[in-house]
């Protein structure tokens, strides 16, 4: 296809990057349109979901509240502890399964409306800039000129704010693993007494200044392994954003209305306006085609939709389309690929669900006491078991013992009932009696009692002792 | 298409061409300061003989792990006394009680199956290093287990200090049983 080419496939250098290696600041322009208001929308409602998570409360418990340090989790009013690891195991495979569903499906969806790099850039430290340095040409000629006093004040304001920011980011990431009455402590403790906790809300601080303020696109065309890994699930039907080439080419200036009518044959409805160039966060060329840089954000949909509103010609030269689509080809969306990562997640999403609700409130575990199997003494027969018991519920609760034998037994439980706080374990040994005879060896019942979830947990043991008739 | 179709392209396969493009310069950057701090770490480490090495570093937590053990190694009357006197060993011994002996001896010591703690008599021995005996290697005929081996010397010794602070506590429980030892 025979186009100018400025970035992308063909012209064989990153749109972001000069030839000599340096780096070429991108502006954005300001876009309006539906998709940037429907952006917004999602922005603050994610920024909001956010921010707002650490203070909510559920079960007595944060609802969100990773203390890995003591290896407690609790989620949603559930409690986790280290024996619950294994469930991750099926929460990463759902999590990369819808993914590769939403990919495959939708393409890069997830990095133009929810990926926190474009959450956070678009949505909060991009506007900053526009409130301080002004629009795209305002902002071009500030960094293309000398350092006035004036750039040096709108530098130092907008780097303030930026490190701002970030703090505040940092310190609600840090309330998701030490929650906020821990982060409240900590704050009015001073950084002395919690070195660790402190160097981390430093060190995320910095990461996310370093990455807002300085490296931002660079994150998604250079490092981000998911973007990288696009291509190997996307086919011909998936939805991107791309370029109608049949109805903008070729692309020229807008002629007038009388000229038009004798060039109108062979004029494409691109007007070379380049609106869709400078709206775009990664500096590319739309209509270059499918390139790797672009995060499918959707500011040069809108850009192009006001242009084509305004020359009077249907919107939708630049849209969400497959690749099949944008060629006049019948576009499909069930195809095998999507029947089968669809597939996956379904099984990935099922196991998950059948792991947190066979998930018990607590473990009992009846173990054999460590060193002889049973002790003789005179014509009895004893055995020691251990009841390793741990609370898994949010709350304290309450566990009644109860032994069932069906040979006359003298049971010695030093406590029927053991209350535990939430997470709190217990070793509650049991002391088991018989008389010798052709019963022993026998299999008896413990039952496990928990007063808040109301369930019961029945083990076995098996009673030991040296076989044959009573001496 | 041949390579020479286009300027700059070295390579061409399955229609993925290769150039040879200016890497980014942060890139550079990174990679530069990664070699030149790699030329630090190994003049530092191995060169200059500033650094410690890595067996110089073994050689001295072995040492320190032998000290440790050796200052560790004689459990005496006076020691287990010394430690009783230890607000944090006994902290940990409490903490260890409460997890493992309470449920027999109940939670401050005044007994359930097993006897009764805070009093003056003793089943088997009162002083201190008869009741590190019978933690560390228990009784094994009456149900007392030996803590030992599960717990490590450490966890025991905290576990003696601790009992040793409960005698004549006097909390109302389980009758006194055994011999008067005061």
């Amino acid at each position: 296809m025979a186009q100018p080419r400025a970035s992308g496939p063909g012209t064989g250098h990153l749109s972001s990057i000069r030839p000599d290696g340096s780096r070429l600041g991108i502006h954005p322009s300001d876009v309006h349109g539906r998709f940037i208001t429907w952006r917004r929308i999602v922005f603050a409602v994610l920024i909001a979901i956010y921010a707002v998570t650490p203070f909510i409360r559920m079960g007595g418990h944060p609802a969100i509240h990773l203390d890995v340090a003591a290896r407690r989790f609790y989620l949603f009013g559930s409690t986790f502890n280290a024996q619950d690891f294994w469930i991750v195991l099926f929460l990463l495979t759902t999590t990369g399964f819808s993914l590769l569903f939403a990919t495959a499906w939708l393409g890069r969806v997830w990095c133009g409306w929810a990926c926190p790099q474009t959450v956070f850039l678009e949505g909060v430290y991009r506007r900053i800039e526009r409130w301080i340095d002004g629009p795209r040409e305002r902002r071009l000629k500030l960094a293309a000129g000398p350092w006035t006093p004036e750039r040096v004040l709108r530098a130092v304001t907008k780097h303030g704010a930026f490190l701002a920011v970030s703090w505040l980011l940092a310190h609600v990431a840090l309330a998701f693993f030490v929650s906020v009455k821990g982060l409240g402590t900590m704050v009015l403790d001073g950084p002395g007494g919690h070195a660790v906790p402190f160097a981390w809300a430093m060190a995320v601080t910095g990461a996310l200044y370093f990455n807002f303020a300085w490296f931002r696109e660079q994150l998604c065309v250079v490092l981000c392994p998911y973007g990288r890994l696009q291509s190997a699930m996307q086919d011909r039907d998936s939805l991107l954003i791309g370029y109608d080439i049949a109805r903008g080419e070729p692309r020229g200036r807008l002629v007038k209305a009388k000229l038009a009518l004798a060039e109108a044959p062979r004029q494409g409805d691109c007007v070379d306006c380049r609106k869709c160039v400078t709206a775009c966060p990664t500096g590319i060329d739309i209509r270059n085609g499918l390139q790797m840089d672009c995060i499918a954000c959707a500011q040069c949909v809108d850009a192009c939709d006001e242009v084509m509103d305004k020359v009077g010609r249907p919107r939708g030269l630049i849209r969400y389309d497959s690749l099949n689509g944008l060629e006049g080809q019948p576009r499909r969306v069930v195809r095998p690929r999507l029947l089968l990562y669809g597939g996956f997640l379904l099984v990935s999403a099922l196991a998950l669900t059948v792991s947190l609700v066979g998930r018990t409130p607590f473990e009992a575990n009846l173990l054999r006491f460590q060193g002889l199997p049973y002790f003789l003494e005179g014509t009895t027969v004893r055995n020691q078991f251990e009841l390793h018991l741990v609370n898994k519920n949010p709350v304290e609760s309450t566990f009644t013992v109860r032994v069932d034998s069906p040979v006359p037994a003298n049971v010695v439980v030093p406590q029927q009932q053991v209350t535990l706080g939430s997470l709190e374990s217990f070793r509650l040994p049991l002391f088991v009696t018989v008389e010798r005879g052709p019963r022993v060896p026998f299999v008896f019942k413990v039952e496990v009692t928990d007063q808040v979830s109301g369930q019961v947990r029945r083990l076995e043991a098996r009673f030991l002792g040296p076989p044959g008739a009573s001496r | 298409m041949s390579a020479n179709d286009k300027p700059g392209i070295l390579h061409v396969y399955d229609g993925i061409e290769e150039m040879d493009n200016h890497l980014p310069n942060w890139w550079l950057f990174l990679l530069w300061s990664t070699v030149l701090f790699g030329f630090g770490y190994w003049f530092y480490y191995q060169v200059s003989g500033v650094g410690p090495g890595s067996m110089a570093v073994y050689k001295a937590e072995a040492a320190e792990a032998a000290r440790n053990a050796a200052s560790n190694q004689p459990v005496s009357d006076e020691t287990l006394l010394a430690l009783m006197l230890d607000s944090q060993s006994v902290e940990q011994g409490k903490a260890q009680f409460t997890q493992q002996c309470a449920a027999c001896h109940g939670q401050k010591g005044e007994g359930l199956i097993g006897p009764n703690l805070t009093d003056k008599f003793w089943l088997h021995g009162g002083t201190p290093m008869a009741i590190h005996k019978t933690v560390s290697e228990g009784v094994v005929a009456k149900g007392m287990p030996a803590w030992e081996r599960t717990l490590g010397a450490e966890r025991v010794r905290s576990i003696a200090a601790y009992v040793l602070t409960l005698k004549n506590t006097n909390v109302p429980g389980k009758a006194p049983q055994g011999e008067l030892a005061e």
